[in-house]
This record gives structure tokens, C-alpha cells and sequence, in this order.
């Protein structure tokens, strides 16, 4: 089945759960009783979640959860998911709340609500010293490469027709950065952190970013009709862009801070 | 960003979702057996309607994908107030999938036995269910070991489906692995490796129950040859 067979099945998942679900007592309440809290981050999609060398979870989105279950004094567990699969985790109710990379999007925003962005995705088309291009309209005739599902592939694909050019999908990053540096590829969009890894993959390629396609929004993705979780997120996030811890984890493994924009003053 | 180099953790980490896989395996394998017998007695069955409900069965089964099975009683049953963890979400999809290409095949089996075998049973006055059991059963699960193997070994392939309920078996260890060392060649031709030994025992399961079994009497050479070569 392909994956917009299964984006069908999330919103008829989406209706059903809206239809069929009786009013049942307040998540934050319920999350708070049981003293531990279910967040569903995708592991297999670096450098926001990945295995580390002890295969152990890191990355930026894994760090935010941790830092968000320390500050709420709760136990963590992680929700096993795929791309695809980590809005219906919390449409079932198999985890309370969504960490991993979401972009804040207006058809997501119909099924699910997002907190206040906690960090941003800059989307960039990169490639080889040969390829020469600055903008959307320089890609005229040639072919971008994306992983599957992404925000990038949503965005290009829209554009494409457009702009008269085309968009390949594959389905995991990994398999992205080889497309880009066994020559497969030879323009490919996604996040820097990952046209770095290209050239380290092969240094012959290099893999450099030509233009930044957008800065993507990065939010918590919950059920709707939590106000309370909603607020209590909203209020969390806006703390730790105040304290900077968020910049902090955003600079780790990006190696630049967040946009001014999304940095407030600093409070001591 | 940093690459992780592969080492013995991620190869710990491939082998723990192998064995997954082998679990995943061995209960759609045992459970969708189970219920195929069931299925492909029914399909042979005296009744006209448990016949007709059996292929209805089969037909359902076989055109529905059994990721789309394993999707909707994961993430669909909660709605309905039931909770079901992801093995018993994948485990149910596969035995329900299992057990129809297996009724089905089977059904072939017992129906390949020749006609003069039934007819003679019946007239030795066995009851349908001493015909079933002493003189067609036996003669079918001979027939019926090749093409089970070879399905067994479809479902070993067809448990990489259960990522999708967040199962995380040999491929999907895999593609977690291999995004975070980034050496998909080496990374897929471990899988590849794995999975061939799983697979491969069983296809040698297969010679030994073959020999076990009696195999095809072979025909006496000379016989063969005794045939005359009808041409045009």
C-alpha cells in the first residue's frame, strides 16, 4: 500500500475518533496520575531522532523530551513510530503527545492542535559544485530528490508543476544522503545538518546548500480538546526559549542558533 | 553532523530485531496453519454454504493488503475503547493472512489427491472422517509440503510489514540502524544475510519432510522408457 493509501486511513481514523469518542477526563490530568508520559518520536530521522553509538536514542527532538518529562518531574517513554504513523499515535491514544519534527501545517492543524513552535526545520536544496542555482525558478528541468512524506516533498511537490521541475522520493533520509553522494542524486532537498552528511559520505561530491527553500515551524503535536495540556505545553516551550535551553539543544546538533525571530529576550 | 561508526551494538541491535521476526514468524506460521486446516476443510466441506462462506473468506483475505489489516486494528480498535499492543495487531493481520493463501493451497492439495483414492475408501466403508484422515490427509501433506515451505518463507519476508504499528522487527532495525551509521550497502546486505538464515533452513526442512514423507515414488526407468512416444 502506498503511503497516501494510508494518509487516507489517518483521516478516516481522524473521523472516526471524532465521531465515536464520549468526553473523557482532561489528558493532563491523566498523564500527571500515571507519572509517566508517552511521546511519540520517530528514531530513524537524524539529527532530530536517531540511535546514538551505545544504541541508545539522541538527537534534538529525543533531548526535548527528555528536557520536557525532567522539567514536569515525569517518567519518559518513547512511542515507537514511523514518519507516517505519529499522528494516528496520538488519534488512538497510544501516546500523549508528538515530538518529532512536526511541522505545523494546515492540514495537520485540521486533525491535530500544536503547541507554540519549539524549534524550526530550515529546509535547503543542496548539491555539487556543478549544479548552479540560487532559486525555485533556476530549477527549471531538473530533478530534486526528498525523502518520502516530508515537508520538503509537500512543498516541492506543490511547486513542481509550477516551476517545471521534478521531485523524486526516497524513502529514508539515509537512503537520500546516498542518492546525493554516490552521484545518484545530484540535487537534493532537506535539512543542512544532512547535506553535511552527504559530503562527509563522500567528499568528492561536495555537497554544498545553494538556497534555503523555507523555515519550517516545529511544534508538539497533541489531541484536540486538551486545553489544558495545550496551555501547560504553550507555557513550557515559551520558558525554555526565555532560558535558552532550547537554543541550547537546537545548537548542538544543527551548530547555529534558532532564528532571531524565535528567541525571545533572554530572563534571567 | 556525526556519523556513528557500526560496531558490535548495532550489530546487538540488528540481531535483537531478528529475533522478532522469527517470533512474528513462527506465530503467523503455527496460528495461520491452525486456522488454514480449518479454512481448507471448509472449502471441501459437504455443505454448499460452509464451501461458499470458506471462498467468501479466502476472496476477502486475499484482496486486502495485510498492512492495511495490521493499520486498522492498531490504530482503529482503540476508538472503539479496545487497546491492542502492536504484536497482537501484527500477529492477528498475519495468522487472518495466513490462514487464507494457506486454506487455500491446501484445499488444492487435498483435491489433487486422485479421484480413485476417495472412491476407494468409500467403498471400504470408512466414514468421511476416517476417508479424511486415514487415506486423503496423509497422501495430501505430501503434496502439500513444497508449497507450504515456500509460503512460510513469503511470511518470514511479509513480517517487515509490522513497522507500520511501530513493531520494530529485522528491516525496520535496519532502516533505524542504517539512519544513524548512514552505510546502507553494508547495512542491507547484513538484512539480506539475516533473512537468508532464517529462510534458508526451512527450504532444507523442506528435502528432509520430503524424504520423511516417502517423496514421489519415482517411476522404474525402464517403465519410462517402455512408454510409447506418441507423435504426430
Amino acid at each position: 500500500m502506498t503511503r497516501t493509501g494510508l494518509l487516507g486511513a489517518t483521516v478516516a481514523l481522524a473521523l472516526l475518533a471524532c465521531a465515536g469518542t464520549p468526553a473523557r477526563a482532561d489528558k493532563l490530568a491523566d498523564i500527571m496520575k500515571s507519572g509517566t508520559i508517552r511521546i511519540s518520536t520517530d528514531v530513524a530521522i537524524p539529527p532530530a531522532g536517531m540511535m546514538n553509538a551505545q544504541m541508545q536514542p539522541t538527537g534534538s527532538d529525543v533531548e526535548t523530551a527528555e528536557l520536557l518529562a525532567h522539567d514536569w518531574g515525569l517518567k519518559l517513554q518513547f512511542v515507537p513510530t514511523t514518519g507516517p504513523t505519529r499522528i494516528p499515535n496520538v488519534l488512538s491514544g497510544k501516546a500523549d503527545i508528538i515530538i518529532s519534527t512536526l511541522s505545523v501545517t494546515p492540514d495537520r492543524a485540521k486533525v491535530i492542535d500544536f503547541s507554540r513552535a519549539y524549534t524550526v526545520l530550515q529546509s535547503v536544496v543542496g548539491g555539487g559544485p556543478a549544479i548552479k542555482v540560487t532559486s525555485l525558478a533556476g530549477l527549471r528541468g531538473m530533478t530534486v530528490a526528498v525523502t518520502r512524506g516530508t515537508t520538503q516533498d509537500t512543498e516541492l511537490t506543490g511547486l513542481a508543476a509550477a516551476n517545471g521541475f521534478t521531485v523524486q522520493r526516497y524513502d529514508d533520509d539515509a537512503t537520500l544522503v546516498t542518492a546525493g553522494a554516490t552521484g545518484q542524486s545530484p540535487l537534493i532537498a532537506t535539512s543542512v545538518a544532512l547535506i553535511d552528511a552527504v559530503k562527509q559520505k563522500n567528499p568528492a561530491s561536495d555537497f554544498a546548500p545553494k538556497f534555503v527553500l523555507d523555515n519550517f515551524d516545529i511544534a508538539i503535536g497533541l489531541k484536540k480538546g486538551e486545553p489544558r495540556l495545550l496551555a501547560k505545553l504553550n507555557e513550557w516551550v515559551l520558558a525554555n526559549l526565555r532560558n535558552g535551553k532550547l537554543n541550547d539543544i537546537y545548537k548542538k546538533f544543527y551548530k547555529t542558533d534558532l532564528p532571531a525571530a524565535m528567541r525571545p529576550p533572554l530572563v534571567q | 553532523m556525526t556519523l556513528v561508526p557500526l560496531g558490535p551494538n548495532q550489530i546487538a541491535f540488528l540481531l535483537h530485531g531478528a529475533v522478532w521476526t522469527v517470533v512474528l514468524s513462527l506465530i503467523a506460521c503455527l496460528g495461520g496453519g491452525a486456522l488454514g486446516m480449518v479454512v481448507a476443510l471448509c472449502r471441501v466441506a459437504p455443505l454448499r454454504a460452509v464451501r461458499a462462506a470458506a471462498a467468501v473468506y479466502i476472496q476477502a483475505v486475499q484482496g486486502t493488503p495485510p498492512l492495511v489489516a495490521m493499520f486498522l486494528l492498531y490504530f482503529g480498535l482503540p476508538g472503539l475503547g479496545l487497546n491492542v499492543p502492536s504484536l497482537l495487531a501484527a500477529s492477528l493481520a498475519l495468522i487472518v493472512n495466513v490462514s487464507a493463501f494457506l486454506g487455500e493451497i491446501w484445499r488444492g492439495c487435498i483435491e489433487s489427491v486422485p479421484r480413485p483414492q476417495w472412491e476407494a475408501a468409500e467403498c471400504l466403508a470408512l466414514s468421511r472422517t476416517q476417508r479424511m484422515l486415514r487415506v486423503i490427509l496423509p497422501q495430501a501433506v505430501r503434496i502439500a509440503i513444497p508449497p507450504t515451505v515456500g509460503f512460510s518463507v513469503q511470511v518470514i519476508k511479509n513480517t517487515s510489514l509490522a513497522s507500520v504499528v511501530g513493531f520494530v522487527e529485522l528491516a525496520r532495525a535496519g532502516q533505524i540502524v542504517n539512519n544513524s551509521v548512514f552505510q546502507p550497502f553494508l547495512i542491507y546486505l547484513l538484512i539480506a544475510a539475516i533473512y537468508f538464515a532464517m529462510c534458508f533452513p526451512l527450504s532444507w526442512l523442506n528435502r528432509v519432510l520430503e524424504r520423511r514423507t516417502g517423496g514421489w515414488r519415482r517411476r522404474p526407468a525402464a517403465l519410462t522408457a517402455a512408454i510409447p512416444v506418441v507423435s504426430a
